[in-house]
């Protein structure tokens, strides 16, 4: 028997980063008997340990809490949503699958970013926002000064603020309360065809895919055949159940209902996010509003560090495509670094967490390239290329004209710190749209800044900038020309292509003098001198020569020297072979890597 | 070139049974401020032990008295020996090693520690080399390495070797910091007037842990430019060889004839026995080294232990690999293709073909068809191009 729809409700907590939202989410539990006392020291929701050490969730999950209030039994299904900057999209499916969202802020730190962007998000879907104050517990909280801030930036009533601690439980209760008593229960048909959205799925080793699945008409059941209506593909459920938080198995999800699908899909990409289920025979005819698949935005080449670890860095990225299906890789073929592959991120974070996956779970030494967006040009013949690559880019005179992706930024900053990062986006050719007061003490400031002069140390330099306490959204909102070119780095008179990047016109000289002085300190000297130009088409803009190796010789060898001398030449060969070749230089991985790293020495 | 130095090779693989001695002894009047040999300053009181325990190694080890063609006893400084202890070396020695006929017995010695009388029981004992650490005559230059010693002391030691041995040597070292150029031109004429059938000039080398590495890591020690290192290499390369000495290994010169056969036993990557602290030995391709703790090794020895710490044993292949890049050093004679598949079972043109391709062309390696050898460019940078052997 389906539970009554009347009785269930749907929601998301959706938070800045460290505002507590996983901590509440194990209050819930706690409070609702999922959990025990000493279960709650674990945060349930969080299993990805790469993620806790950074502290943000990333894939989403679902977990059904049931909760009696006034005699009667509910069933809340509690949809996690990550906290990050990069995974807007993943919230947004997330927040489809949901009727209401619990929107946590850190009553000792504000309103942030994330707050804002979440919260519109969530307007957006037409969710009901439940609105919460934690931390209140402690001595540095401001509820009142932080509701003032809600109603400013959200104009959301101080009245209809909840304020709890998450950590102590206090006024928990009261937040189930809100959720029953403020959001709607699902909607749905029970005696339509079965329709259920597919928001989340992840891969496992023994089950293969599992899909996270919300029925929103008729009734799904163990050995039931379904259809995925996107991709017409049918299979039959062998699995069924939900989270509490640990895995029970059911034989039926009815309407409004929430839970996990096992269905024989071996393939992570045979699943679409978005995506409805359907029965088969007698199907639905109309599909479910999906999301839009989400287009990486952020690229950069991985090579593999020695050679012919080509197809083990492949195996490596198929894995890993097998739980996050939101990256992009592609062979690519590079003079100076061989074999590998361009990769497409979600944002700079993305990129960040799947590099050190791989690292850590492939044993794979990685040569990157720098990180860059794409690029659109318009050719004098009037075609338009989309270029993510920046060595496929055409050479000036074939460009009509150069386009970059742009960002809408918010930054919710100190009004302290709104000069610094005034300077920080007028640097990196930021146009000024206009700066919101949250408080006194607090500003929402807003720009447009090309993408590419976000990805490499923004978010770095607006936290030092403001102490730690300024925070960031962004959403790319388009293409628009600019002045920019191909930087291309020669070393010993050959074009070295992983190293191109581009640049703005007026910041290429610079940009130029810094990468080869950086080169020079990072190439070791050879048997000969060597150069490395940067240069513009044909025109080099900066120089610096590596002095050649005059002498190099181990003076003694006799009989007690022989085993430390030759484990001393292995150590030298053994560094070679680590690097990459170019013509007759040997270059390190950590010269690539130097590139990367954009700050002033 | 004599026949005792060509490549010639053996039924018995060369690298197996020892036909070279080493026979290490630690004592020394101070600490030189960039020596890393295992050496000790203030033990002379240790000596007879020391004497005792190398005459249990030799038993211990050895069983029953060997033939060989070379000795070599090296230090330290093996004329600290007060001369009654030095008879006493030669003694056991003569116990445990038969030199072959015509066999090389070399001693190192210190300007300062050698007089008539210890020459006298050297020679008598059928000592017939002596190399002489005279590093440099510069007064300023021995202050840096710290030695004890300066011309005078090497004209009297030269004095009382050179009739006495039918061959010796001297060692220099070059690059010391705050020396020129014509500094050191001006030591090697000094040697050179000497009169030395062998040189062994030295760039000095900064080991970690000597208090001329730790100065450098201070800053107050100033290490010679590179380039002026390699115009004092390239000045005793070219002076040596019009002196008749010619460079038959990377830092060593000698009068055709008289090479020091015992060294060339290592790069030609062959077996050796090695007794006494801090000692390396080569048997049947097993490399040990003895403790370098002057305790340590004569409390282990005198409790029937050996005083071995670690051990290495390559496989065939890297054993070939070492040999190479063993060979390579021998400027004159370099690695003769058959010589080299006849002692390691491998061509040497499948395990480094890349290699020798690539610095044939740039010159850095010479290849007459049989023979491999470093060219004259190649001596600067040895190293690299030997580390692509291994
Ligand atoms: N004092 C106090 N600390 C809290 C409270 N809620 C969360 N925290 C702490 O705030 C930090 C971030 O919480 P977490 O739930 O991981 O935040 P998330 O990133 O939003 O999931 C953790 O150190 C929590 O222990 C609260 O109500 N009171
Ligand atoms: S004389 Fe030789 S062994 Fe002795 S301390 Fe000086 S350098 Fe070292």
């Amino acid at each position: 028997m389906a539970f009554d729809p009347k009785f269930i409700r749907n929601f998301s907590i959706i938070a800045h980063i460290d505002h507590g939202k996983s901590t509440l989410a194990d209050q819930l539990l706690l409070q609702s008997g999922a959990i025990t006392n000493r279960e709650f020291r674990e945060q349930l929701l969080d299993d990805m340990d790469l993620e806790r050490e950074r502290g943000i969730t990333i894939k989403a999950r679902a977990v059904a809490i049931n909760y009696v209030l006034d005699g009667q039994t509910y069933e809340l299904n509690l949809i996690d949503t990550p906290g990050h900057v990069d995974f807007h999209y993943e919230v947004s499916r997330s927040l489809a699958a949901c009727e209401g969202a619990i929107l946590l802020v850190d009553a000792t730190q504000g309103v942030q970013a994330q707050t804002v962007a979440n919260a519109f998000l969530a307007v957006g879907g037409d969710l009901a926002i439940v609105p919460v104050l934690n931390k209140i517990d402690m001595q540095a909280s401001r509820p009142e000064e932080v509701k003032e801030e809600i109603l400013t930036s959200l104009g959301i009533d101080p009245s209809e603020v909840l304020a709890v601690s998450a950590k102590t439980g206090l006024g928990v209760p009261d937040v189930f309360r809100a959720i029953i008593e403020r959001v709607p229960a699902p909607a749905g048909d029970p005696k339509a065809p079965l329709r259920a959205l597919i928001f989340d799925s992840k891969f496992d080793d023994y089950q293969g895919v599992v899909t996270y699945v919300r029925v929103v008409d008729g009734v799904l059941r163990r050995g039931q055949k379904i259809r995925l209506m996107a991709g017409e593909t049918e299979y039959e459920v062998t699995g069924l159940g939900r989270f509490r938080p640990r895995e029970v198995p059911c034989d039926e999800l009815g309407v409004g209902q929430v839970g996990y699908v096992v269905a024989n899909i071996k393939k992570l990409s045979d699943v679409n996010i978005g995506d409805t289920i359907t029965q088969v025979p007698g199907p639905a005819q109309v599909a479910l509003p999906g999301y839009q698949e989400p287009v990486p935005v952020v690229f950069c080449g991985l090579f593999p560090a020695t050679h012919n670890q080509f197809d083990d860095l492949r195996t490596a990225l198929q894995k890993l495509s097998l739980n996050d299906s939101s990256f992009s890789f592609e062979p690519e073929t590079s003079d100076a670094l061989g074999f590998g592959f361009r990769c497409g991120f979600l944002g700079m974070l993305h990129m960040e967490i799947v590099q050190q996956r791989l690292e850590r779970e492939s044993n794979l030494s990685l040569v990157q390239t720098a990180p860059n967006v794409t690029y659109e040009i318009l050719t004098v013949k009037g075609e338009t290329l989309h270029i993510s690559n920046p060595t496929r880019i055409p050479d000036p005179g074939l460009i009509e004209e150069f386009r970059e992706p742009i960002a809408r930024v918010n930054f919710i900053v100190p009004t302290d710190g709104i000069g610094a990062i005034m300077q920080l986006c007028e640097d990196r050719r930021g146009i000024y749209l206009k700066t919101e007061y949250l408080s006194t003490t607090r500003a929402i400031l807003t720009y447009e800044l090309p993408l590419a002069e976000m990805i490499y140390d923004l978010y770095d330099k607006l936290k030092s900038a403001t102490r730690g306490y300024g925070t960031m959204d962004y959403e790319v909102i388009g293409y628009r020309a600019g002045d920019l070119c191909r930087l291309d780095i020669l070393v010993a008179g050959q074009k070295v292509d992983a190293l191109s990047t581009v640049v703005h016109r007026a910041h290429a000289d610079r940009r130029g003098r810094k990468l080869v002085k950086k080169l020079r300190g990072e190439i070791e000297r050879h048997q000969f001198e060597v150069a490395i130009q940067a240069a513009i088409g044909s025109r080099v803009i900066a120089r610096e020569t590596i002095s050649a190796l005059r002498k190099n010789v181990t003076a003694k060898c006799y009989g007690g020297d022989i085993s430390r001398k030759r484990k001393l030449l292995e150590k030298q060969k053994e560094g070679k072979k680590r690097m990459k070749q170019v013509g007759n230089v040997e270059i390190s991985q950590e010269a690539f890597l130097s590139v990367l790293d954009d700050s002033e020495d | 070139m004599t026949e005792a130095i060509s490549a010639a090779s053996t039924a018995e693989p060369a690298w197996q049974w020892p036909r070279a001695a080493y026979v290490h002894v630690p004592f020394c009047a101070h600490k030189c401020g960039y020596c890393d040999f295992a050496s000790v300053a203030g033990f002379d009181h240790l000596a007879d032990r020391y004497l005792a325990a190398l005459d249990r190694e030799m038993a211990d080890h050895l069983g029953h008295p060997r033939e060989v063609d070379t000795i070599f006893v090296g230090g330290g400084t093996p004329t600290r020996l007060a001369a009654r202890q030095l008879s006493e070396l030669t003694r056991i020695l003569g116990r445990w090693l038969i030199p072959a006929p015509g066999a090389e017995w070399t001693v190192e010695a210190n300007p300062g520690t050698l007089d008539d009388e210890k020459a006298e029981i050297l020679a008598a004992a059928g000592v017939d080399r002596i190399s002489l650490g005279a590093q440099s005559f510069r007064p300023e230059s021995l202050k840096v390495l710290e030695r004890e010693h300066g011309r005078p002391e090497v004209e009297k030691a030269v004095a009382i070797v050179r009739d006495r041995f039918p061959r010796w040597s001297l060692d220099l070292i070059f690059g010391v910091p705050g020396s020129s150029s014509a500094d050191w031109e001006r030591d090697l004429e000094i040697a050179l007037e000497f009169g030395p059938s062998h040189l062994s000039c030295y760039g000095l080398v900064y080991e970690k842990g000597t208090r001329l590495w730790q100065g450098r890591e201070r800053g107050e020690v100033l290490p010679l430019d590179e380039e002026v290192e390699r115009a004092m290499y390239e000045h005793t390369i070219d002076r040596l060889a019009r002196a008749g000495l010619s460079m038959y290994e990377i830092s060593n010169f000698a009068v055709p004839g008289h090479e020091s056969r015992h060294n060339l036993v290592y790069w030609a990557n062959e077996a050796y026995f090695g007794f006494g602290v801090g000692a390396a030995r080569y048997e049947r391709g097993v490399r040990t080294v003895n403790t370098r703790d002057l305790n340590a090794y004569l409390r282990r020895i005198e409790s029937g232990q050996p005083a071995t710490g670690p051990t290495e044993e390559l496989d065939a292949e890297a054993r070939a690999r070492e040999t190479a890049v063993l060979m390579l050093r021998r400027i004159a004679i370099g690695l003769d293709r058959g010589d080299f598949r006849l002692r390691t079972g491998f061509d040497i043109d499948d395990l480094a073909g890349a290699a020798i391709g690539r610095y044939r062309d740039l010159g850095y390696l010479i290849d007459d068809g049989p023979r491999l050898r470093l060219g004259r460019e190649g001596i600067f940078l040895a190293d690299g191009i030997l580390a692509d052997f291994l």
